[in-house]
């Protein structure tokens, strides 16, 4: 089974090659006269400062995570809402329906739990 | 089998009444931690033992009644997602005990109680949710649920290792757990994909349909087996995949570390279990594996002899009992595979009842370590120097889950071992049993290091010799362990009896 990826190595490696042989001849023919302006991380806009790795506050992190956590959950609503009218129609009408109540019942829980925590303050 | 397009229906809660059971226990104990003020803590707690003794009073109903009607060959529910039979019967008892236990044991604890019991209930909402978690786990005849369950369980891990907040080496070992955990699920899940697009099959038996039909190739389905056994290897903490554990056991709550130490590891086996012997194998007691090319059980015997042998000599090191008592529960994974490479139903249902010995006498262990610390405040070798006479009853019941992990009769630990290795060489893997024989020679050194520091060695002038006072519920939870350590060494036939049941009700 693995003849049939030679040719795959094969653009892989001619890739490689080219690649290689362009890099290594510009840097060889080409003249190199660096100075500071030049060496700068961009040529334009304003030079960077300070380092990039800066502390966030938790509470963002906290709340990204609330944001995300219910904004799937509610993702999950949309499939259910497409299959209810076919599961209605073949009679398993309640049974979908205390599915989803029971799912909610779950998030609801999880909801007042983090509102009584406190997680929904900003202090 | 034709493909089961089912809709699931409520009726299927009557055999999941256990886990459902669990379920709603969760939800209320969570709501209950959040209604009680003031120094009412107990209410989680007692929410969450009502549960657990609810739960596991219909898990036994229902074992006996599956026993009573012959019937317990497999219900599959929830549009056989799951399956629940004679072998998800038994682990459902086991770790509805093992929690139960754990659950009462951390009401006395002070890593998970705080000094002044100011910490509120999550912890035993979380072990009664992880409790279900490793019930789905042990259930599970899908792909799809096998991942889910496992990513449950292992989410849950997660929180319980960081339970204390403000502690960080709980944090570190709740991070290293996370990393570990994300890498390995993904790992597995590539390998479960493979193997989804090969054979175009969820259900365990749908994917052993189309791997009898032979139009896999067996090279892929040998990358797929490393994979898949990649993943579960790490949720029981088999070499080289156990770099998380001795970390995480050090660093998690001690009592998180007692039920990690059994829980999740039972899960992982009965998860591999179920998925290699109805995939791979024909049927529990095959002698054969399905597909001849790959030689899984070769592949998890060096494996077993790979994880006994480097928990055992690592074990010899330590200084401290906990991560001594990590090392040791790597070790007994190495002795439980053994069990597993066999393709005989001997083996298997010789690795559930070490399983449940496992149970006792290792939560027994890591329960006499909580029970020292909130004295001491330290796990180290040389501060238990002298404590086995400072609280004598605890200490003699230490000795025997001591010498129960060693396997010296008359103690569980022994019968356990003692089946394990005949099964081992009915198969005539000789060089297995000489290697496992050899390794618990090794073990005595590093257990009976313990024993000797409590009771033997000369304390230091000037040290503390004074009776430490322990709860009475730490007795009580003790005796509930070392008593069936006792016992099953000697009456072991019942619960031997019950593990051969289980691997013989093992539907696909």
């Amino acid at each position: 089974m693995f003849e049939q990826f030679i040719p795959v190595l094969l653009v892989l490696l001619v890739a490689a090659a080219f690649a290689g042989l362009f890099l290594g001849l510009s840097s060889w023919l080409g003249p190199s006269r660096p100075s500071a302006l030049k060496n700068s991380i961009y040529e334009c806009g304003v030079p960077a400062r300070g380092s990039t790795q800066i502390r966030f506050f938790v509470r963002f992190f906290l709340v990204a995570l609330f944001f995300l956590l219910f904004d799937l959950e509610a993702v999950f609503l949309y499939p259910w809402v497409i299959l209810y009218k076919g599961m209605l129609a073949a009679g398993h009408g309640m049974f979908a329906l205390g599915e989803m109540g029971a799912f909610v019942a779950v998030l609801l829980v999880g909801f007042i739990y983090i509102w009584k925590k406190g997680g929904l303050e900003w202090q | 089998m034709e493909l089961n397009l089912n809709i699931p229906s409520w009726s299927d809660l009557r055999f999941w009444l256990p886990e459902a059971i669990l379920c709603i226990t969760f939800l209320v104990a969570l709501l209950g931690d959040l209604v009680v003020r003031g120094r009412r803590t107990w209410v989680p707690f007692a929410v969450s033992v009502a549960g657990l003794i609810t739960a596991g009073a219909y898990a036994v109903a229902a074992m006996n009644h599956g026993l009573d009607a012959g019937q317990f060959q497999g219900h599959t529910i929830m549009g056989s997602l799951m399956i629940v039979d004679g072998m998800a019967g038994f682990f459902r008892l086991l770790f509805i005990f093992a929690s139960l236990v754990t659950v009462l044991f951390a009401w006395t604890s002070e890593e998970i109680m705080g000094k002044r019991r100011e910490n509120k209930g999550e912890f035993y909402a979380l072990t009664v949710l992880l409790t279900a978690a490793m019930m789905v786990m042990a259930e599970a005849r899908d792909l799809l649920m096998l991942f889910l369950s496992m990513e449950a369980v292992g989410l849950i891990s997660y929180v319980m290792a960081g339970y204390m907040r403000t502690s960080l080496r709980s944090s570190e070992a709740s991070l290293k757990y996370v990393l570990f955990g994300a890498v390995s699920s993904a790992i597995m899940l590539y390998g479960m994909s493979l193997l989804y697009g090969m054979t175009g099959a969820m259900e365990f038996d749908g994917i052993r349909n189309a791997l009898i039909s032979g139009t896999v190739d067996p090279f892929a389905l040998l990358v797929v087996v490393v994979l898949i056994l990649a993943g579960m290897s790490y949720k029981i903490a088999a070499v080289p995949f156990h770099y998380w554990c001795p970390d995480v056991y050090e660093g998690a709550p001690t009592p998180v570390s007692a039920i990690f130490s059994v829980g999740p590891k039972a899960a992982g086996f009965a998860l591999m279990i179920r998925f290699f012997y109805t995939t791979f194998a024909a049927g529990t007691d095959a002698g054969t594996q399905l597909v001849q090319d790959i030689n899984w059980p070769l592949l998890v015997a060096v494996m077993s002899v790979a994880t006994m042998t480097y928990g055992n000599l690592v074990a010899l090191r330590q200084t401290n009992v906990k991560r001594m008592l990590a090392y040791s529960s790597i070790a007994h994974v190495g002795y439980l595979l053994m069990g597993f490479v066999l393709l005989s139903s001997a083996g298997l249902a010789s690795i559930l009842f070490y399983l449940l010995v496992y149970t006792l006498m290792n939560l027994g262990a890591f329960f006499y370590v909580v029970a020292i610390n909130n004295h001491l405040k330290s796990e180290e070798l040389s501060d238990y120097v002298g404590i086995g006479f400072r609280a004598p009853w605890a200490g003699a019941m230490m000795v025997i889950f001591l010498a129960s992990l060693t396997g010296v009769p008359p103690f569980a630990g022994f019968v356990g071992k003692f089946y394990l290795f005949t099964a081992v060489l009915d198969k005539q893997w000789f060089w297995l049993a000489i290697v496992a024989a050899l390794n618990s020679v090794v073990s005595l050194y590093y257990y009976f290091k313990v024993v000797r520091a409590m009771f033997l060695s000369t304390p230091a002038e000037g040290t503390d010799m004074s009776p430490l006072k322990l709860h009475w519920l730490q007795y009580v939870v003790l005796a509930m362990l070392a008593i069936p350590t006792l016992a099953l060494g000697l009456f072991f036939e019942e619960f031997k009896g019950l593990a051969d049941m289980a691997i013989g009700m093992m539907g696909g």
